[in-house]
């Protein structure tokens, strides 16, 4: 039988399959239906250096194929989480991707050196699809200098690997994750939400804005990261739409090293140990010594 | 908890516009409390999140929700027949606190009867069920409760109160003081607002299951929250925390 495991900047994954961040709450959540040490790696729900309360609701909206939330990064704060949830995480010895996200470079700066250099902690996730409050609003990771400045503050000031999670609201993905690679990011999360709306006819108003996910986003984000692979030379962890076990596939061979399941969880949650044993599968059946093996084989 | 397959056995209407749904299961619902919900699949392609349902009935290997039309959602669930494929994802959430002592007053407005339907039977003689509808066009919504006392609200005057459910609740609740009442409820907003105001001034204790759009219904996404008192963390997830709060808790 091929083997699930992977590399990811140094850790050993027993596979590549992770949940989105904010799909999976805190991690034990889940745990009534299935154990957490099934994923390769868990990623945290984005974290800040204090806490935050998230928006009111309506933060959920389904749309054909996809949907829209708009959660408001709600989240227990940095400190909270490594005192009252990593614990867990340590007495079942599975890695950690910890996700976080600020409003300026200091809120990212001051999170990032929360975060312990611990043998289970993988890297830091950090979402770029923040607003910056100090530039008008503009979020950090539309920009490649703006991306290139803010990796580059954090990669000063911790030793743990980087990882960022970029927006595909860009004009040029490749640009952008180019920026993250020179300011000293050592892998790539392709892609995050895609900014949507919904118009409600009944009530003739719009109930949320937000970010959409889902089967909708595969192609364009399985795109990135085929444009990404060959470009720049750092392991890309695929994630948009993936529902499936032959979804993760096509991530995988386009270039990506693991993948985040997100809203599919939310459809079935059952998702994740599914993609798993499917990939365990397809590789029995095509004699494949390792998923490893087939990242980027798409580009021949 | 758990999810389990099943099929459905009856989806029908009741009054127009709202349906009684009965699934057979491949295993048992594990034990569900009162107020608890559950997630299930729609068997329809164009819909792929669950939705959640309020236990209304649950043995052995049958599980019955009621629902109202609201939305694409529902509008889909109405229209699945007999032997349709579904999921069950429950049993979810906190559910009713019974104190072991007291008469229960339960407020309903609308199709938050499907929400406490569980609770007035599990309760039987020891509930009164304050019911508000819009007229006797709804009454065969109560087809199926027998031995419970109801008294009716309408908006429209057809049948019992002419008013609404709280006004009728007002009329009535000094009449239980002496009981040591203990209010549920489940129903519109306006209608816990206005319930937090009666129940004020005494500060009785009081129960509302909250309905919130959800995604997940496990406490995953954060996507249903509701605004509580907390002053460290006030917006609670409906689904893991709730969906039955203690309405002194809430922030309305």
């Amino acid at each position: 039988m091929g083997t699930l495991a992977v590399d990811l900047l140094g850790k050993a994954l027993k596979n590549p399959v992770m949940n989105a961040s904010g799909t999976l709450g805190y991690g034990i959540e889940i745990e009534p239906l299935w154990n957490i040490e099934t994923l390769g790696a868990y990623v945290t729900k984005g974290l800040s250096e204090k806490p935050h309360h998230g928006n009111k609701t309506p933060r959920v909206w389904e749309e054909r194929h996809g949907m829209i939330n708009s959660i408001g990064l709600q989240n227990v704060g940095v400190d909270d989480f490594f005192s009252h949830y990593f614990p867990f995480f340590v007495e079942r010895k599975v890695p950690v991707i910890v996700n976080f996200f600020g409003f300026s470079e200091d809120e990212y700066i001051s999170c990032a050196r929360k975060v312990p250099s611990h043998h289970l902690v993988v890297a830091l996730e950090m979402n770029l699809s923040c607003p910056n409050i100090k530039k008008g609003g503009i979020s950090f990771g539309k920009d490649a200098p703006a991306v290139h400045n803010i990796v580059r503050a954090v990669r000063e000031v911790t030793p743990v690997p980087i990882i960022a999670k970029l927006t595909p609201e860009v004009k040029n993905i490749v640009e952008i994750a180019r920026a993250a690679y020179e300011g000293g990011a050592d892998g790539l999360t392709l892609i995050n939400t895609m900014p949507a709306a919904v118009i409600d006819t009944r009530s003739r108003n719009m109930p949320l804005k937000g970010g959409l996910s889902g089967p909708i986003l595969k192609p364009i984000a399985l795109r990135a990261v085929y444009d990404c692979y060959k470009e720049v030379p750092i392991p890309i962890i695929g994630a948009g739409g993936i529902m499936d076990a032959e979804d993760a596939l096509e991530f995988l061979m386009a270039g990506a090293r693991a993948v985040e399941v997100g809203t599919a969880t939310f459809a079935d949650p059952f998702a994740m140990p599914k993609i798993i044993s499917g990939l365990g599968e397809w590789l029995d059946e095509n004699n494949c010594a390792g998923i490893a093996a087939i990242t980027g084989i798409a580009h021949g | 908890m758990d999810d389990i397959p099943g099929t459905i056995r009856e989806n029908s209407a009741v009054i127009p516009g709202y349906y009684r749904l009965t699934v057979r299961l491949e295993r048992p619902l594990g034990e569900a409390v009162p107020g608890q919900f559950v997630m299930l699949k729609v068997p329809d392609r164009e819909i792929f999140l669950r939705r959640p349902f309020s236990i209304y009935d649950a043995r052995g290997t049958t599980v019955t929700v009621m629902y109202r039309v609201v939305g694409k959602g529902t509008e889909a669930l109405s229209r699945a027949g007999k032997r349709a494929p579904v999921m069950v994802l429950g049993p979810l959430g906190r559910g009713f606190s019974v104190p072991p002592t007291g008469v229960c007053l339960v407020v309903a407005g609308g199709i938050g009867y499907a929400g406490v339907r569980m609770l007035l039977k599990r309760l039987g003689k020891r509930a009164v069920l304050f019911l508000g509808i819009s007229g006797r066009t709804e009454l065969p919504l109560l087809s199926d409760l027998k031995g419970i006392e109801v008294l009716t609200a309408t908006l429209d005057g057809s049948h019992g109160y002419h008013g609404n459910v709280v006004s009728l609740l007002k009329e009535h609740l000094a009449s239980y003081r002496s009981q040591g009442p203990t209010v549920f409820a489940c129903g519109p907003r306006g209608m816990i607002v206005s319930l937090k105001g009666l129940l004020d001034a005494d500060k009785v204790p009081c129960q509302v299951s909250v309905e919130e759009r959800m995604a997940c219904g496990l406490g995953l996404c954060f996507g249903c929250v509701a605004e509580t008192k907390d002053e460290i963390n006030p917006l609670k997830r409906v689904c893991k925390e709730g969906p039955v709060f203690d309405l002194w808790e809430l922030s309305l």
